[in-house]
């Protein structure tokens, strides 16, 4: 860099450090907007991913998010309900049913007990189902949350609100205030990526890793299982590397030329922009590049590096965390067991649980075994539960739960052991009862911060994850 | 130096300016409001519900009243004061703002002014947006109006405005601004020789494309896209909209007018169809089509969009933070939100279902109807006709006595769901007998393609549904209580205009309301807007918040002479876009200025001109241009060109996009389809909105993506051939090509140092593909395929670096 280029990028900087002041319209707006103490995050224009500190010393520096997406059936995988099983085919207690709003039930429906065998297992005393083997060598690395609710009961919308606090699309999403708030640690890859496997795409689509109103570059970037990982990452047929990086330099010559004649501090972010841009079409693919991993590791998760997969997808979670990656997301579909053609609680579910069985727990002990399990939070669930009543379909179904669900956090801060009790029929919590809200507070907590403390100013409030909403749950974190 | 600071109100928070001295009179709106907003009005403000120890610092009422011995403000006494007692003690019950509120200490320089401010008698000043526009007197010394302006403050402050932008950069930045195109470099030779910018304002503000480009702006506020949003987001024809928009602001459309066609067109006595398609401003809101979805529900979601588009569009006020509450901060009760909300909750159309009319292309545009759209008809009309049937066959065959069809009369009279198989095939016989053209192919809304489609509009119910406040904003729980709401306005804005009305029946009214004259937001927050496309912010840098938490405006007399002088030009945009082009601060040069990077590094005071990167669209648009593939096509159904591929793979279902072929392939960015959960990529890529809620302004990134994008995305590769062969035909010797290639892109000669930079890198390819012929080939594609491969190769090379400059993708 030029010693004029150094200048200038210094004068960016001070200004922006010292007096909130120069760079790019709403990030600037925002910086002008939060000199009242409410203290927004200061942002670098010209490096907006660039690591930053929270607001304390977090427990968590990074997050693995694996969403399945649908609504996994507790009942048949974590929260055993003898009493259901009993009363299987009966209809349900009218006081547990008045006032509930369901998504498809029509009124005639019975209790469904679950056909699966469930054990109790490890110190935590966990109840899990056959369809889980795995689990069973995570049990006690993990922190079972039996008494999530939440307020939303169709599918687009209760995944807005999983990921965004929101039922409606237009917020950001918590991997973009994540990535606000720390920036990243990954110089030649997206701070915050997505990835998917599993018949289709979820409900409501990129609306899930929408950066909302916060500036895109902290939205999620996809990583997709076939072709280029990132859209418009190869160069085009007949351009080598050696031809490119000419290319590259030919359009910096000339971005510093203008910006000696203009002056602009926005060139220097335009010549930073395209040598990232640059190092991606290496970077990139090598993480996609399967052929260092040992055959112990592949075998752990199950994973074919030449097929995508949930595995496979489990095992780039870890290699991008492993390259500073601050957030990565795993949507897998399909979990919407209403009992139809291909979702139903008999063999598809089978085949689901199998699917991610193995994997999830993989990531668990890989994450230990590398010493990453401390400071990276891992997080598994849907976007709500399902009921305890079985759904009047072609087969074996249920519909959508929202009072009562389960989802699993390990690492990162997070105390092992099993928090909350639902009632004999599953119905609702009667204790340890944890809202979206909630488990927003508190993952924002082990990252190192206040979640009231987050804040974007837009459309004249103070926005962040959580609302006006959110209690940190002191009992499931160390 | 500290005037400029202090008179920015927004700017005294800031530390560097802790220790400067206060200026002499302390005033409400510029000095003491800011802090009382920021500091106090969550707990002591507007909102009824949330008031602590009743205590209203909002109001000098408020303030002064007596709580038992002591008052908060006794004006003249800042000791005797209790608010100043309590902002500058230590003890932590006592101290405010309280720790719960997590605010910090107030800093010095405030506790100062609000000291000095209740020793000068603490005056309390309405907010400046509510109050009437201020008639200022131009000041002497320059043509143009807004110059007199700029440079009065300038020269208050003893900064110099920045020269004029050379002429080839002015012309490039005026076609950017006014059509979105670039100039070719023959209009640019043309400009250069006889810089008259009135005069080329005037030939571009009368170019079709000027609608494109403006209505392009109004369409981010209409969250105008073509899909229905949420999860299943099935694709919506309502390009008659858009076009209507794009052929509104090119007739320059009064601003009223184009108001009320588009909040109420449909209350219009006999509207005309172009007056029903308007209306398609407020159903651009979403649908969700997803099973077991509560369409009451989503028509709710519909209405509380239209209150808060309507409040940013028109008012600049958040509006929608009184869904829940009364507002914090500004003059918004809950339950005048529901006096909006009732203007909207007339509306028929639920969810998926609502009114809807037919529209061939190019019928926005005053051609007549296509051929065949007059046999056909559309799915809604003709339910529509079937409905009107009906019920009167059912009145018919009653009135026929005995001489009635009893079993027809007995199926229509069954609901539709319930008949019976038999009881259908005579239902339906009989209608297609009444209505032969229930038999014709029917016109439905999901064909991108279909050249006749059904327009969604708005239409009220015969009898108005009940509007009751919702408890926390939840439709579940309506406050029955509280009672029937009617429709009705802010009472705020509504208090600053002469002779009000206080009955409002229904969204014409509230139309009207909002263009009436008097109304200080409406022209104040248009004209906000209008200045902020072309110097990258508004006169009030928040220019979505007028309220409270808003900023005040840099130049408050500039803001209320533009906004007047809006209404006294008939609220013809052409008129005040001309006097801004033409004025000299329009015209400065965009370079930064060193002189002032400590004083004003933010431009607030106008002393140069702004380099903005252009909006997604226009960066194809410009692409477009310079290669010479442009499509000039005006309106239509949106196409599709190409993008890569994969970019459905994370939707939950596979959209079809059929790539355009042919001409249609390179229509402006503005016409690409645009599915709101998976935008067009170079869409999302540079900062397009998604369209959930409405746009206003635009966030400008600079990431990694972008450069991939541009240098890689095949529609780019595509449009950098043709660049490369039209740089070819029209240059004799390399130099001249590349040259060229600057010109038709950049619409300036290089430097020799540009010129160097190019010219070594054209080379050194020229020599690397001479050894390599297949891969020149393959870069050089269809558009290059006269030349010899190394050659073409090359100019390809040229041209996409040009492509990928700053410079192109930034209006200077």
């Amino acid at each position: 860099m030029s010693p004029e280029e150094t200048k200038l990028l210094e004068i960016t900087r001070r200004h922006f450090f010292e007096k909130c002041a120069v760079g790019v319209g709403a990030i600037a707006l925002n910086q002008l907007l939060a000199a009242d103490g409410h203290a927004a995050v200061k942002i670098n224009p010209a490096f907006p991913m660039e690591p930053r500190a929270p607001h304390y010393a977090p427990k968590a520096k990074r997050v693995i998010y694996l969403f399945m997406a649908g609504g996994p059936s507790q009942i048949d995988l974590f929260d055993h309900k003898p009493e259901l099983n009993k009363l299987s085919g009966q209809k349900p207690p009218a006081s547990l049913m008045s006032g509930k709003r369901f998504a498809f039930l029509k009124g005639n429906e019975t209790l469904l007990g679950s056909p699966r065998k469930f054990g109790t297992y490890g110190k935590c005393g966990m109840t899990l189902s056959e369809l889980l083997p795995n689990h069973q060598k995570i049990v006690d690395d993990v922190c079972w949350i039996r008494g999530m609710t939440t307020d939303v009961f169709n599918h687009g919308p209760a995944k807005l609100f999983m990921n965004t606090g929101f039922q409606a699309p237009g917020r950001p999403s918590m991997g973009s205030w994540v990535t606000y708030g720390l920036g990243s640690a990954a110089k030649d890859l997206p701070g915050f990526v997505v990835l998917q496997s599993g018949p289709r795409g979820p409900r409501a689509g990129a609306q899930l890793w929408s950066s909302g109103f916060l500036p895109t570059s902290f939205q999620g970037v996809p990583l997709r299982g076939k072709g280029d990982p990132i859209l418009n990452l190869r160069s085009p047929q007949g351009m080598t590397r050696e031809r490119e990086r000419k290319f590259y330099d030919a359009v910096a010559g000339l971005n510093k030329a203008r910006l000696e004649t203009t002056g602009d501090p926005e060139i220097l972010t335009r010549l930073n922009s395209y040598e990232t841009a640059y190092q991606m079409q290496t970077s990139a693919p090598d993480l996609m590049d399967l052929s260092g991993e040992s055959a112990e590791t592949l075998e752990l998760y199950g994973c074919d590096p030449a097929a995508p997969s949930y595995a496979r997808n489990c095992l780039l979670a870890r290699r991008l965390i492993e390259r500073g990656v601050r957030f990565v997301q795993l949507y897998h579909t399909n979990w919407d067991s209403h009992g139809g053609n291909g979702e139903n609680l008999n063999s598809d579910f089978e085949a689901l649980c199998r699917e991610v069985d193995r994997a999830s727990a993989a990531l668990v002990l890989d994450l230990k075994q590398r010493g990453l399990l401390d400071d990276t939070l891992v997080i598994w669930g849907g976007e709500f539960g399902r009921t305890p009543m079985g759904e009047v379909r072609a087969t074996l179904g249920r519909d959508h739960h929202v009072d009562a669900f389960t989802m699993w956090m390990a690492g990162g801060g997070t105390k092992p052991g099993i928090y909350g009790e639902t009632d004999e029929l599953g119905f609702g919590v009667v204790n340890g009862k944890v809202h979206v809200h909630d488990l927003h507070a508190t993952i924002m907590h082990l990252l190192g911060f206040d979640h009231e403390r987050l804040n974007f100013r837009f459309q004249g409030l103070d926005m962040r994850l959580t609302g006006v909403f959110g209690k940190l749950v002191k009992g499931i974190i160390t | 130096m500290p005037k400029l600071i202090l008179t920015i109100s927004v700017l005294s928070a800031f530390s560097a300016v802790a220790a400067e001295k206060l200026p002499d009179r302390i005033r409400f709106n510029d000095h003491v409001r800011p802090i009382l907003s920021n500091q106090c009005f969550a707990c002591h403000g507007p909102d009824d519900k949330h008031r602590d120890a009743d205590l209203h610092l909002d109001t000098h009422k408020g303030a002064t009243a007596d709580l038992g011995g002591y008052a908060a403000v006794v004006p003249g006494k800042p000791d005797a004061s209790e608010m100043i007692k309590r902002i500058i003690t230590d003890d932590p019950d006592e101290i405010m703002p309280p720790p719960k509120s997590k605010k910090p200490k107030l800093p010095a320089r405030d506790i100062a002014i609000l000291k000095k401010w209740i020793e000068q008698g603490a005056e309390y000043e309405g907010h400046w947006a509510f109050l009437p526009l201020q008639k200022a007197a131009v000041p002497k010394g320059a043509e143009n109006p807004i110059d007199a302006f700029v440079l009065k403050r300038l020269a208050e402050e003893g900064i110099k405005p920045s020269p004029e932008a050379d002429a080839a950069t002015l012309c490039r930045r005026i076609y950017l601004d006014l059509t979105g195109l670039l100039p070719t470099p023959e209009e640019i030779d043309e400009f250069v020789k006889q810089p008259d910018v009135a005069k080329l304002a005037d030939r571009l503000l009368a170019s079709p494309h000027y609608g494109e480009r403006w209505g392009r702006h109004w369409l981010d506020q209409a969250r105008y896209a073509d899909s229905d949003g949420y999860a299943p987001d099935g694709f919506r024809a309502v390009w008659p909209y858009r076009d209507w928009v794009i052929r509104a602001i090119n007739d320059d459309m009064p601003f009223d007018r184009f108001t009320i066609d588009q909040l109420a067109g449909d209350l219009l006595p006999n509207p005309t169809k172009p007056q029903l398609v308007a209306t398609g401003f407020h159903r651009n809101t979403l649908i969700n089509t997803e099973g077991g979805s509560d369409p009451e529900q989503f028509r709710v979601e519909a209405v509380m969009d239209r209150v808060s588009t309507t409040g940013s569009v028109w008012l600049g006020l958040t509006v929608g933070c009184a869904q829940c509450h009364t507002h914090k901060f500004d003059p918004i009760s809950h339950r005048e939100y529901y006096q909006m909300f009732a203007f909207f909750n007339h509306g028929e159309d639920r969810n998926s279902k609502g009114a809807t009319v037919p529209v061939a292309v190019g019928e926005m545009f005053g051609k007549g109807a296509v051929a065949g759209v007059d046999g056909a008809i559309t799915a809604g009309e003709l339910e529509r006709l079937r409905d009107d049937w009906e019920a009167a066959e059912i009145k018919r065959q009653e009135a026929a006595g005995p001489k009635a069809n009893q079993k027809l009369l007995e199926a229509l009279k069954q609901l539709d769901a319930a008949r019976s198989g038999p009881q259908r095939k005579i239902a339906n016989d009989a209608f297609e007998k009444a209505e032969p053209r229930a038999k014709k192919k029917k016109i439905g809304n999901s064909d991108p393609e279909a050249k006749i489609v059904e327009q969604m509009i708005m239409r009220d119910l015969p009898r108005p549904r009940e509007t009751y406040l919702f408890l926390r904003g939840d439709f579940t729980r309506p406050d029955k209580d509280g009672g029937l709401l009617k429709p009705g306005v802010i009472a705020a804005v509504n208090a600053v205009i002469p002779g009000a009305q206080t009955e409002f029946k229904n969204r014409l009214d509230l139309a009207k309301w909002l263009v009436n004259p008097a109304n200080p937001l409406t022209p104040r927050v248009t004209m906000n807007r209008v200045w902020m496309r072309y110097f990258g912010k508004g006169l009030v840098e928040t220019e979505d918040d007028f309220g409270t938490q808003g900023v005040a405006p840099t130049h408050p007399e500039l803001l209320d002479w533009l906004a007047g002088e809006f209404i006294r030009s008939g609220w013809s945009m052409k008129a005040m876009h001309r006097m801004i082009v033409t004025s000299k601060t329009y015209r400065q040069s965009s370079n930064a200025r060193p002189d002032l990077a400590e004083r004003d590094p933010q431009n607030y005071l106008l002393a140069r001109q702004e380099r903005l990167r252009v909006e997604s669209e226009i960066v194809r648009d410009a692409a477009l241009s310079a290669s010479g593939l442009l499509n000039r096509e005006i309106g239509g159904p949106s196409v599709r060109p190409p993008q890569p591929d994969g970019v459905y793979a994370f939707t939950q279902n596979a959209k079809s996009w059929k790539t355009s072929e042919g001409p249609a392939r390179f229509r402006r960015g503005m016409y690409a389809t645009f599915y709101r959960s998976a935008a067009y990529p170079l869409h999302t890529t540079f900062d397009a909105p998604n369209f959930q809620n409405t746009c206003t302004r635009r966030i400008r990134s600079n990431t990694p993506l972008q450069s991939l994008t541009l240098a890689n995305d095949p529609a780019f590769l595509e449009m950098a051939q043709s660049l490369g062969a039209r740089m070819h035909a029209e240059g004799k010797d390399l130099d001249s090509r590349l040259a060229r290639g600057f010109r038709l892109c950049l619409g300036r000669t290089p430097s020799a140092k540009e010129l160097a930079v190019l010219r070594d890198y054209t080379q050194s390819q020229l020599a690397d593909f001479a050894k390599d012929e297949a891969a020149a080939k393959a870069l050089a594609g269809s558009a290059l395929d006269k030349l010899p491969p190394a050659e073409a190769a090359a100019m390809f090379c040229a041209a996409r670096v040009l492509l990928n400059t700053d410079n192109f993708i930034t209006r200077e």
